[in-house]
């Protein structure tokens, strides 16, 4: 029977069956995917956000027949681009737009909060919030783009278009100016409308659809394998195995040994390993034919432990006795060192497996395109670098491949993975017919790759008066079942492992060791911020032991430009970190004097509440092992218009936006006369991976050349046409024409057609290349390029229950020059929320852990207040001075909060997450609980 | 494929359960009832869809009792100007319950009857001493809530031949408070690791009566007694409160969960939650005027009031 209900204020009727999720119904049957999915229909994350009859409801959870009759209002009817609602205006506004895909939710559910009550306090408007689920902004911006929106409303402010540089929020110092006069996302529009097509919203003509067959076990060997009942099932296309491969059976450049399918004869290590593809012509029968695949297992032994692994006569998993790599670094002499020492501090911190739970699963489109190519439209780190390694797969040539970038929902590392890609190109080889994959949240949690859990002992020296003479660091990281990319990890986390500091002596060994725990990957840091986590909280107890100022501690060790640092080079750019640690300061010591009250009264009233201040620094080595001259092109269109083509991906972090203010800086034009083509291998250079925070610096710096040559090249053609020394002309960008000093000019349309009349390319190369800049002796293995940072965390905890809460935060980074200052502090703003989850809450437990509901994520209700300020100690390698952010604003952040809570409760946490049940037993062994039963009752 | 249907009368409803008697079961908000069926736990021929009922869309506020329909969402109840003031300790319990979207589809009768042991409702139920009227076609009766419970997951009700047309619960003719207190390891969109609800009756300075019930820490949610007992007739002195608070702990027995909490940090928590419950249900029902508490007892696993 149809069901008849309001749709964005229209009449509609739905032919579905009633029980159908209203998700399924308005994203399938009406083509509204402005709605998204981000979970298995368990109502868990707030993406799928609606409003039913005014209220928000989660529409994977309600059912088709309960909204007969009543009014069902999803973004698409909240705003149009040229007739905006004010909280979508206010989205764009206050930067609260990142990868976009929990915007349309958000959204709603604000939109719900302001009909009802149209001056929320900030609790009201968290409260509302609280549901829909974030992973970039660190929610922030959000609740300030609520309180704008709702500032207008009641002062009848109809200001429908965005506005540049609103008025900061209270606490903040005015903005940086942003490069290109304008810091607004390019793709904001289309995000905060629904627009902006995500590959799981894209349809094509005869698509089909592609579900996974995995292993069950966590270990075992895979006997045989029988697909024919399967093949044989209705609307099933095909069944692949490893021998449908015509190429290479894996990406083994990014991992050793993992294959794309394992063959039959070979083990699967993990659980979730993957065995078989079946492609139908819906996901049901996909999901359907998977059941019915045959698979013969030996079950092996397994462990998820990294000691087990390591044990003589342990199962062999892979690798040397299921050890994969591992890094030494050895300066000076540690036992001297260590002699010199008043006291020598020991340590052990111990990290969990983290998922990187961006809110856009696994989601990927393969088809022929127009030139025949087998293309493949999914989020990536690399779209050139999957180019690759499908072609490999498939052992065709590179050109006969293409990639694409989409709007994507969010990486943070997890979508640097070439499995789908691959899997995805397999299929369309073979099919020539349009194909989807998209993951359930449950494959992403069981088979995509994680964060390497750590164990990180050190045992350091350091004199009466506060300097640091040696140190010693062992770090054990869980690869899990397989390479992807782990082997690089002990040189990262080495890198980390001792910080800005000076030191005499460092003896550091960090290894990979292969378990059956999921593999584990890139994960933003890349293995950075567990052990920056272990140095700056050991340097916290170092500091307590010591009872001296851990701003003047790390002062008095901070190395300065120029220097060698423990890696046994020297710096070669600005560090920054003596200015981070003078900007902190004098925040440092407020959040201490208003907490020392605060204890005093707590303790005086018998309350349980104790809070404690936090500080850690960090050093993040950017720019990582890609290339050193990087590639991007410029031109000049027809129409008088500018295009830049770059390979610097946008998931979500803002590198389209970042790149039109560059070229459009370097231009001198408004940013509204450039369009970005990004990271599609069909249309733009290889601009090399986006990962290790390098865009900025490296692609940014290509595309600045890009522009500069071009601007060249139409000075000289304007030149000629106006008669005019090229040196005294400029381009008028409101006219859009080259102006001459006797006021002639000409079109920029005009100079583009003198291009084509004289048969010269209107397109232009630009190199960025600081080859020369590596040293030499010693030659590192990766460009030390370096940034800094430090963060403060203000931290309570009920003595009672070992509850924690953020209460406010502070955050000093230094990235050289800003390019897009909102941009910059919703990073931070991000990367703080997320240390904050590491810290206190996420824990991927092998076997266990399935889902959004038992891995818990930070909500809007766990962020707190967040002052970030920029100290801009320029780059002297890059020509604006810029530096890199994305991971590394995330380092500081756990250390910060778990030093909050250490010194809350007198005690010490060393090993994350610091759940409740873990600070009230660190609490209980400190021994400062007051006592249990609080006040004294009458 | 899975018949639907929204009738418009209990009765209708219960006509439409016996044209297959045993394959129907009923729907409220369909939070839990959905994902169940995803996943095939539960496997019914149709399904009957209560919202549309309009006597059960009803809240009642009396001079004796507070009768809420079967329909009534955990958004609606916790936005109830009248209910805010006269049991806050609903609004808390009821804005715990995942969070927005779902509060305004989940009710309150759905998730006593998913018979969970940790179930917020169901915890604030049982201390308020609630009933629910079960109409099958036979007859209509009250039950007390502490009978719909025999297992996790498993409730003594049928409901593919009853429905639980509405939840009712008394309002004490001497002062009184309730009072909910919970922990768990983020403030929204959890499982509770314990939830607590206490509901106590005064007589001038003594406690005359409480009711105490916890979640986790039984196969049902679970009243504690024997702390009850030791409080009738007291003087709501730190000695018996707290004494109260280890009577509570020892009858619970809850378990290790390697999601959520081990059974040890249950067992710590349960007389920090039992004793400041007992102390906020005190001050209610001394001054009801009072407001805020967080100088006295805070308890940062709340949300802050409005």
């Amino acid at each position: 029977m149809p069901v008849e209900f309001s749709l964005n204020h229209q009449s509609v009727t739905s032919t579905s069956p009633p029980l159908t999720p209203l998700l399924d119904v308005l994203r399938n049957e009406f083509q509204l995917t402005g709605v998204k999915q981000g979970c298995d229909h368990e109502g868990e994350c707030g993406a799928c956000t609606v409003l039913l009859d005014g209220k928000p409801v989660r529409s994977c959870l309600t059912p088709l027949g309960s909204v007969a009759g009543r009014q069902v209002l999803t973004i698409e009817g909240l705003g149009s681009p040229d007739n905006l609602h004010l909280l979508q205006a206010a989205f764009i506004e206050t930067g609260a737009v990142q990868c976009g895909f929990c915007t349309p939710g958000m959204l709603l559910a604000a939109k719900a909060l302001l009909d009802r009550t149209p001056n929320p306090q900030r609790a009201e408007i968290v409260e509302a919030l609280e549901g829909n689920l974030c992973r970039c902004t660190g929610y922030s911006r959000i609740i300030q783009a609520v309180q704008l929106a709702s500032y207008r409303m009641r002062h009848g402010i109809d200001d429908q278009s965005p506005v540049e540089n609103p008025p900061p929020p209270a606490g903040e110092p005015a903005s940086h100016s942003p490069l290109g006069g304008s810091a607004l996302r390019e793709d904001a529009l289309a995000k905060v409308t629904g627009q902006a097509l995500y590959a799981e919203d894209i349809h094509l003509p005869g698509m089909l659809h592609m579900k996974t067959l995995r292993s069950p076990q966590h270990h075992a060997r895979l006997l045989s394998l029988d697909t024919a009942a399967a093949q044989a099932m209705p609307g099933v296309v095909r069944v692949f195995t490893s021998a449908d491969i015509p190429g290479v059976n894996g990406f083994p450049i990014y991992s050793l040994d993992e294959p794309l399918l394992t063959a039959p004869g070979n083990t699967l290590r993990m659980l979730g390993a993957p065995i078989a593809l079946v492609v139908a012509e819906s996901p049901e029968q996909a999901q359907a034919a998977l059941e019915a695949i045959r698979l013969e297992l030996e079950i092996l032994p397994h462990t998820f432990d990294m000691d087990e692994a390591l044990k003589p006569g342990a199962y062999p998993i892979a690798g040397e006795n299921n050890l994969l790599s591992e890094f030494r670094i050895k300066h000076g002499n540690l036992q001297a060192a260590l002699a010199e020492s008043q006291a020598i501090i020991e340590t052990c911190y111990e990290t969990s497996f983290l998922e990187h739970t961006a809110l856009e699963r696994e989601a990927l489109v393969g088809c022929i395109d127009e030139a025949g190519r087998i293309t493949v439209t999914g989020g990536s780190h690399q779209p050139h670098n999957q180019q690759r390694y499908i072609a490999e797969a498939l052992n065709i040539p590179l050109e006969q491949v293409r990639v694409i970038t989409p709007p994507t929902g969010g990486s943070f590392g997890g979508k640097q993975d070439p499995w789908t890609f691959v899997a995805v190109g397999l299929a369309v080889y073979w099919l020539r017919q349009p194909v989807r994959l998209v993951f359930t949240r449950r494959e992403s949690f069981d088979a995509s790759p994680k964060r390497h859990p750590y164990r990180v002992k050190t045992r350091l020296g350091v004199t009466g008066d506060g300097r640091l003479t040696g140190v010693q660091v062992r770090i054990d990281s869980n690869t899990g079942g397989y390479d992807s990319s782990g082997r690089h990890i002990p040189n990262y986390a080495l890198t980390a492992a001792g910080g800005a500091y000076r030191w005499q002596a460092v003896d550091g060994l960090a290894r990979s060791i292969l378990t059956n725990g999921p593999k584990a990957g890139q994960y933003r840091g890349f293995g950075t911020a567990q052990s920056t986590f272990a140095l700056e909280c050991t340097l916290d107890e170092t500091i307590q032991h010591l009872g001296l100022d851990a701003v003047e501690f790390r002062l008095r060790n901070c190395l300065r430009d120029g220097e060698t640092s423990f890696l046994g080079y020297p710096l070669v750019d600005s560090l920054g970190y003596a200015e981070v640690l003078e900007t902190i300061a004098p925040h440092h010591r407020r959040f201490q004097e208003e907490v020392e009250a605060f204890n005093r009264q707590a303790a005086v009233q018998g309350s349980s509440l104790r809070r404690g201040v936090g500080l850690a620094g960090m050093w993040y080595r950017f720019g990582k092992a890609g290339s050193l001259k990087i590639e991007a092109h410029s031109e000049l269109s027809l129409d008088g218009s500018f295009v830049m083509y770059c390979s610097a991906p946008d998931y979500g972090q803002g590198t389209t936006t970042a790149m039109s203010q560059i070229a459009a800086q370097e231009l001198g034009v408004s940013r509204q006369r450039v369009e970005i083509v990004n990271a599609d291998t069909g249309r733009t250079p290889n601009s090399d991976i986006q990962g290790a925070s390098r865009a900025i610096f490296f692609v940014g710096g290509a595309v600045r050349q890009a522009a500069h040559n071009l601007v060249q090249a139409i000075l000289g053609v304007a030149a000629e046409m106006l008669d005019s020394p090229a040196a005294e002309l400029h381009l008028d960008d409101r006219q859009g024409v080259i102006c001459d000093a006797l006021g002639r000019s000409v079109s920029l349309l005009e100079v583009a057609q003198e291009f084509e009349r004289l048969g010269k390319s209107r397109r232009m190369v630009g190199f960025f290349d600081v080859t020369h800049a590596l040293p030499t002796h010693p030659k590192p293995e990766y460009l030390p390029l370096f940034v800094t940072g430090a963060q403060l965390a203000e931290a309570q905890v009920d003595l009672h229950t070992g509850e924690a809460r953020v209460l406010r935060a502070v955050a000093v980074h230094d990235i050289g020059k800003i390019v897009n200052p909102l941009d910059a502090a919703g990073q931070v703003e991000g990367a703080f929320v997320m240390g904050l989850g590491a810290a206190l809450m996420e824990e991927y437990l092998p076997g266990a852990s399935s889902e959004i509901s038992n891995y818990l994520l930070p909500t809007a209700g766990c962020s707190p207040p967040i002052e970030v300020y920029f100290v801009e100690v320029h780059s002297r390698l890059h020509p604006y001075g810029v530096k890199g952010l994305g991971e590394a604003a995330m380092l500081p952040s756990t250390p910060a909060i778990i030093n909050a809570v250490s010194r809350a409760i007198g005690g010490r946490l060393r090993a994350i997450p610091a759940t409740p049940e873990r600070i009230l037993a660190a609490a209980a062994l400190a021994g400062r609980q007051p006592e249990w039963n609080g006040a004294v009752q009458r | 494929m899975t018949g639907y249907y929204s009738p418009t009368s209990i009765a209708e409803a219960l006509k439409l359960l016996h044209t297959d008697p045993g394959q129907g079961l009923l729907m409220g908000g369909g939070t839990d009832l959905l994902p169940d069926l995803r996943k095939g736990k539960k496997a019914p021929r149709f399904i009957v869809d209560l919202t549309r009922i309009p006597e059960l869309q009803t809240i009642q506020v009396g001079e004796q009792w507070v009768e809420i329909g079967a329909a009534v969402t955990f958004g609606a109840l916790k936005n109830h100007p009248n209910l805010q003031q006269r049991v806050p300790a609903l609004a808390e319990a009821a804005r715990s319950v995942g969070a927005e979207g779902i509060q305004n589809a989940a009710t309150w009768v759905g998730n006593l009857v998913q018979a969970m042991p940790a179930a917020d409702g169901a915890i604030l139920a049982l201390a308020l001493e609630a009933q629910v009227q079960v109409v099958s076609l036979e007859e209509t009766t009250w039950i007390d809530v502490e009978n719909i419970f025999l297992a996790p997951g498993k409730s003594a009700l049928d409901p593919s031949c009853q429905v639980v047309a509405r939840l009712r619960f008394p309002l004490p003719a001497v002062p009184w408070g309730a009072a909910w207190q919970r922990v768990g390891r983020r403030t929204a969109l959890t499982l509770p690791v314990i939830n607590c609800a206490v509901k106590v009756e005064m007589a001038e300075q003594r406690i005359q009566r409480a009711v105490i019930a916890l979640g986790p820490v039984a196969p049902r949610p679970f009243r504690a007694r024997q702390a009850e007992q030791h409080l009738a007739g007291q003087l709501p002195t730190l000695e018996v409160l707290q004494q109260a608070a280890r009577l509570a702990q020892s009858a619970s027995q809850p378990r290790d969960n390697v999601l959520r909490a081990s059974r040890q940090y249950r067992l710590q928590l349960i007389p920090t939650l039992v004793y400041r419950a007992l102390n906020r249900a005190i001050q209610q029902a001394q001054s009801p005027e009072r407001e805020e508490q967080a100088q006295i007892n805070p308890n940062p696993s709340l949300l802050p009031r409005r």
